[in-house]
């Protein structure tokens, strides 16, 4: 129901950078949907675990469409919608590493 | 001061990574390689004035050394322009024009310099060069939330460089 996770990699630049630490989760959804803006942790067959913005979410399709903040970011615009069930969580605190 | 924490927990335990995946090779840019690009061109230019300073009467020898050295000049110029624009054709971002406004100016000013230190002779032109680039690496490694020191190159010419400060 919570993880602490460390963020790697540059599509969420500059909100979020290689270093931050993030705790994630499920229980805000128990109170209201997924929506456009929510930062969410989910698992991808060819991924693994990745954090992106929610650009959409289609209650009807239990489809949540993600994308990153950098234009070279792998997100749905590359592999398509994210399963609702694959969602892990929504990032409820943000622990940003120093920045300059 | 809870970010230290954290950090210290992560050497210990390993705190699991969550990925925000980006184009491959995702995240690896560094402006380092142009700016010992630039120093390179500052140090065959040394080279060849010295070269042209002790022979007053060229040799093959001589005619062999700064043919060489005028090749080196031309590919580190060269590199020096290829490696910003790809950091500023992959990397930057529009919020970092807008926190940096000089940017898209300083690149234009970069391109043009390594074309002018491909075609002269001028050290006042590549250590223009230099300073341009050593901005280019400061505004880099700022918009990535690291600090940076400047330092004199250990290794010929000895110029000042930006590094990092890890």
């Amino acid at each position: 129901m919570l993880y602490l996770l460390k963020v790697e990699g540059s599509s969420l630049e500059p909100d979020f950078v290689e270093g931050d630490f993030v705790l994630v989760s499920k229980i805000p959804f128990f109170f209201r949907p997924v929506r456009p803006g929510d930062v969410i942790v989910f698992n991808h067959m060819l991924y693994q675990t990745m954090i992106k913005y929610v650009e959409r979410f289609e209650p009807e399709t239990g489809e949540v469409f993600v994308v990153g903040t950098n234009p070279g970011s792998i997100d749905s615009r590359i592999f398509g919608p994210i399963r609702l069930s694959a969602v892990m969580g929504k990032v409820i605190w943000h622990i940003p590493k120093k920045r300059v | 001061m809870f970010y230290e924490l954290l950090a210290k927990i992560d050497r210990m335990v390993g705190i699991r990574r969550v990925k925000a995946h980006c184009d491959i090779p995702c995240g690896i840019y560094d402006p380092h390689q142009a700016q010992v690009g630039a120093l390179t061109v500052i140090r065959m230019l040394d080279l060849m004035a010295d070269l042209t300073n002790a022979q007053k009467t060229p040799t093959l020898e001589y005619h062999n050394s700064i043919t060489r050295h005028i090749a080196v000049k031309e590919e580190h110029a060269e590199l020096v322009k290829r490696e910003v624009r790809v950091i500023w054709g992959d990397y930057m971002k529009q919020e970092h024009i807008d926190k940096y406004p000089e940017l898209p100016g300083l690149v234009h000013k970069i391109m043009q310099l390594g074309s002018k230190c491909r075609q002269g002779i001028s050290r006042e032109t590549a250590m223009d060069l230099l300073a341009a680039v050593n901005r280019f690496a400061e505004i880099y490694w700022e918009t990535k939330g690291i600090a940076t020191k400047r330092v004199k190159a250990p290794y010929k010419p000895g110029e000042e460089i930006v590094y990092p400060v890890l």
